[in-house]
Parts: C-alpha cells; structure tokens; sequence
C-alpha cells in the first residue's frame, strides 16, 4: 500500500516539477528502494548499463610487475521486482556480463597471444558470463518481519556517497582441477574490489528508479586465466579499471559495443527476470569452452609435458 | 548573474580572451588550461589554500593455499598546498607540498593499532602508522615540459564526468636491503594504482579554484610492511581504498582527526610551499625506527 503510493506520488512530483520527496529510509521498503537503485533499477525491465575499462597487470617476483593487457567489460542488469507479506519488498538482479582483453600497446581487441613466459600462442578467451544472477532476491524484512535492509551509507562527503574500500576474498573448489585440492592445491584463490561513489541526493531523491550518477573502480588479484596455459607457473594478475553507469546501449565506448553487437549480440540486454541457470564464471566457461575444443579434436586432451 | 558574477571575477585574469561563453570554460587543447585542470586534480589553484585529501579502506594478506586475511582498517588523509611558479622558458607552473598519515585500525573494532599480533608468527610487533613528511612532487609541473613539448591533459571525459587513472609499478632498491639486491633479492616491489572522479562543470569552469566533489580509488599492490617482521616469508598485501576531498580539518571524519590532534598534530598542516627536503617513505621511516631501537643510528 505504501510503495504504491510512493510510486504514484513519485510520478506526480517528476509530472510536475516539484521538488523531490525523499524516500524516509528508516522504513526498510524504502531503505530498499535506496540502496537497489544503486546498481540496478527500481522499475522492473530498466536496465542498469554499467562500463568499465582499465589495465591487466602481471606480478612475479623479481621482476617490474608488467602491463599485460587492457580491458574494457560491461554488465547490463535488470531486477524482478516482488513483494511478500512478511518480507515485504523485494528484488533480485539478473545481468550478464563481458570483458574483452585489448593489446595494451594499440588497444585492438586480442584474438590470440603470444604468452611471454612460455612463448606459446594462445586463443584469447575474453570473459562471457551468462549468467551472474543473484542467488536469491534481496528482501526488506527477514522471515520474522525483521527488517533486514538499511540504508547506511559508509561516509559522505560533500554529498558525495562514499562506499567500498573492502574486497570480496575468494576461495573456492576450482571446476578446473580435481576432487582433492584441499590437499594438492589448485583452488581458485582471488581477491576483486569494488568502490563506488554518487550523490547521496540522487539515492534519496524518490522521484528516480535509478542513480545515473555513479562513478566505479573495479580491481582483482588473481592467479593466471587459464586460457593463458601458464601450466602452474608462479605469480599473480592485478586488474584494475575505472568506470560509470551509462544512460544508454550508445554511450557504450565503439570498440565493445561493436564487438558485443557483432559477436555476442545476446549481452545487449540482461536475462529474464525469473532466469534460474546457474551462474558462470571464467572456469565455467573455459571448462565449457575448452571441452568443445577437445570434443572437435582442435586441442590435445593434454598439452606436451 | 552567475554570468556577470564570473565576468567581473574573470576581468583582470582573463579579460584578453575574447568571447563570451568561451572565457569561461577552460579548454584542455590549449596547454596553459590543460595546467589549469591539472592543477585542479592535485591541490587548490589559489597559493597556499590547503586541500584534504581523505581516505579509508582495508588492507588483506594474500598467502598462497589460504583465503585472504583482512589485516587492518586503513584512515587516512594528505594535506597539500601547492606554490604558484613561473620560469621564463616553460611558463606558468607550479609545485606540490604535502605530509600524509595512513593509520592501521583494528579491523574488528575500528581502533588504532599501537601494537600487533602477526598471526603468521605469533610475535606482537609495534605498529608503525604511515606518517610521511614530505610529500612533495618531486620536480614541478609547467605549462612546457622540460623538452619543451607542451603538456597534456589525459582526463577521460563522459557524461559529465572527468576521471583520471594512473597505474604505477614500483621496482627499486629498498632502503633496509643490502647492497647485492640485484643479486640476492629484496628490491621493494609494489604497484599502486589510482583513479580519481571529478564533475566536468568544476573541471572546466575557469572561476573554480578547487574541486569541491572529488572522489578516489586507490589500491597499492605490495611486499609485507617491514614493521610486520615477516623476513623472506612469501605472500603479499593490498588495499581496497574510497576516499574523497574533504573542505576542513574538522572534516577529517573520526577516528582520524583525533588521532592526528594527539600524535601527529604536525600533519594537519602542509609543509612550507618551498620546503626542499627529500621524501619520506616507509621504509626510511622505518630503518630510522629500527636503527634507534637498536641505539646504532
């Protein structure tokens, strides 16, 4: 009842010009409603185009680290939007996601590499995920009516919403590597962060759906990616990009927008919103991507020791 | 009014541009704005106004065959002014001074760290907080390089932002290693990588002497800090740092201000704008630290 009136009113006062009502956050629907508009969009069917690009780094030790590769990825996201009578609103985000890998030196999108270390050319599988959903929708109130969303932003600055400066620590089973790498190794080991940074106004504002106004930094360390066939060898990968959400499919920078146009068309926009596959990620991809290759009798099973 | 406002603040400094909207508006393809602009990412346009440069993150260990360790919360802020410069043959420059402290937070509690458990070794150390001065751009900055080529602004331009992104790998001889490093290792190794958010409309407005919503990332890959006593063991820390430009002292956000009124009140103020000292870094800081310990300094 109260959101319908919150949309309704919001819709009036953007009909009419007048100033903006603010969303009262210490309810946890409209906490909701503040926080989900960040990364997504609070109207179902809007989608929240976010771009980034930046630099691949190598590090090893003993030596400088070295400037490997340049990025450019975008996510384009939609939310299906719910209500329950206990946990009153709710959202879940499904996106889809790609980055491609550029030569650093002229910015040409990489179709094979010739890998440094090992002197081997390699195809360049750039990152295609579909999907990365969320598991489950996020809702303003737990299963006892509890609210379960807040809207506290870290710090703010001049009206600036500060938020980030942690990281998501990975470590999980591999898909890649066997049954026993708790005790051989292998785990997938990283670490990715994510800072991001908008006008408080624009998240209180109950008038916008969406905060356009979003700048981000995206960072990982990682091991090798496994289509560079590093076989084990030592040393890490440092990504690191900066980028913004984007008004339109346009706005995206010519190089990615053509190549996802012209060879992954799909990503222009997000999945469905009752899309239940489950998610991918780099190994995934390649596990699906390399097997296809081997099946084709294009790759040995396994390389020359 | 804004217009007649700017017009009458833009009369002595600008009045031989010609044009109406033009003057107003700076224009990175001429090399004495692209300064301008510069100028305006690293300290105030005006001589001697301090900027305070805010920031607060996480620092992690990365080990091989673990998950990550979140080791510290991390506050901190640099404090810069910067000095007005004109040379006959490279122009209009100017040079930057700052001090910067970076404190280490229990990342439980939030509070400062006087001392720490490594967990790897299981010996409390003293922490060492980051506590340079100075700071200083090492060589000043003119409309005309030292070749004499004209600077550039490399600002990306969007939507009504500017974001500027420097990524820099560090590979040089450590102040606490030996003379043989090439040798035998040791050479501190790091990369530190920046991204910085401004508003167009301040960027490039000519009557704004300072940035007043400006944001930043920063992460600093890197070896174990030497107060940790780590030795030779392998692993490596980062940062996950937001931060953003705040307008006073008193907005130093907590628990940082406090701390810097009680320990380090120095830094709450740049150096002198010609102060020629050569730079502190940590590890200078702390080979003096470990040398007084040792009472062989």
């Amino acid at each position: 009842m109260l959101r319908k009136t919150l949309i309704a009113s919001s819709l009036m006062l953007a009909g009419f010009g007048v100033h903006a009502q603010e969303l009262d956050v210490s309810d946890p629907d409209q906490a909701l409603l503040a926080s989900n508009k960040i990364f997504c969009a609070n109207e179902p069917g809007e989608i929240a185009l976010y771009w980034w690009q930046g630099e691949v780094y190598s590090r090893i030790p003993g030596e400088k680290d070295t400037h490997i590769f340049n990025v450019q990825g975008m996510n384009a996201r939609q939310c299906g939007r719910m209500e329950d009578e206990t946990r009153g609103l709710g959202f879940r985000s499904v996106s889809r996601e790609i980055m491609l890998y550029l030569d650093p030196e002229t910015n040409e999108i990489l179709r094979t590499w010739t890998n440094p270390w090992t002197k081997e050319d390699v195809e360049v599988m750039h990152v295609n995920n579909d999907p990365v959903n969320s598991r489950g929708p996020r809702w303003a109130r737990d299963e006892n009516g509890e609210p379960s969303v807040r809207f506290e932003p870290q710090q703010v600055v001049n009206g600036m919403v500060l938020s980030g400066g942690g990281a998501a620590r990975l470590f999980y089973n591999n898909p890649l590597t066997g049954d026993y790498q708790d005790y051989e190794g292998g785990k997938y080991h990283a670490a990715e962060f994510l800072t991001v940074s908008y006008p408080l106004a624009d998240a209180l504002d109950a008038s916008k759906t969406a905060i356009q106004d979003a700048v981000i930094s995206w960072g990982r360390i990682s091991g090798w990616l496994p289509w560079m066939k590093m076989r084990g060898r030592s040393g890490l990968m440092v990504h690191y990009t900066h980028g913004m959400r984007l008004h339109d499919w346009e706005d995206l920078p010519d190089v990615l927008r053509e190549e996802i146009e012209a060879n992954w068309p799909k990503y222009q926009t997000p999945p469905p919103a009752d899309d239940d596959r489950p998610n991918d990620t780099t190994w995934t991809v390649f596990k699906r991507w390399i097997d296809e290759k081997r099946e084709k009798g294009e790759v040995p099973k396994q390389g020359p020791r | 009014m804004k217009h007649l406002l700017s017009g009458l603040l833009l009369a002595g400094a600008a009045a031989f541009v010609p044009g109406t909207h033009a003057q107003d508006r700076l224009d990175i393809s001429v090399p004495e704005d692209a300064l301008e602009v510069q100028r305006k990412f690293l300290c105030s346009r005006t001589e001697g106004d301090v900027t305070y440069g805010y920031f607060e993150g996480k620092m992690y260990s990365r080990v091989e065959g673990e998950r990550d360790r979140t080791l510290f919360n991390l506050v901190g802020v640099n404090v810069r002014q910067c000095k007005d410069l004109m040379d006959p043959e490279r122009g209009k420059g100017f040079r930057s001074v700052s001090r910067e402290v970076m404190l280490y937070l229990d990342p439980e509690t939030n509070k400062v760290l006087r001392t720490w458990e490594n967990p790897w070794t299981g010996e409390t150390v003293d922490v060492i907080h980051v506590a340079n001065d100075p700071v200083n751009m090492r060589r000043p900055i003119h409309v005309y390089r030292e070749d004499g080529s004209p600077i550039e602004f490399n600002g990306l331009f969007k939507n009504g932002r500017v974001i500027t992104s420097f990524n820099v790998p560090l590979f040089y001889k450590n102040p606490l290693g030996g003379e043989y490093q090439d040798y035998v290792g040791g050479t501190y190794h790091a990369m530190e990588m920046f991204n910085n958010y401004a508003y167009e409309d301040e960027v490039l407005d000519r009557n704004n002497m300072k940035l007043s919503r400006y944001t930043y990332s920063w992460t600093r890959v890197a070896d174990w800090l030497p107060w940790m006593k780590m030795g030779d063991r392998l692993g490596i820390m980062f940062t996950s740092v937001i931060g953003a430009r705040v307008n006073t002292v008193d907005d130093i956000p907590e628990p940082l201000l406090s701390e810097m009124k009680a320990n380090y009140p120095k830094f709450l103020t740049p150096p002198p704008l010609d102060d020629d000292r050569p730079n502190e870094t940590t590890w200078v800081i702390t080979k003096a630290a470990i040398d007084a310990a040792r009472g062989d300094n």
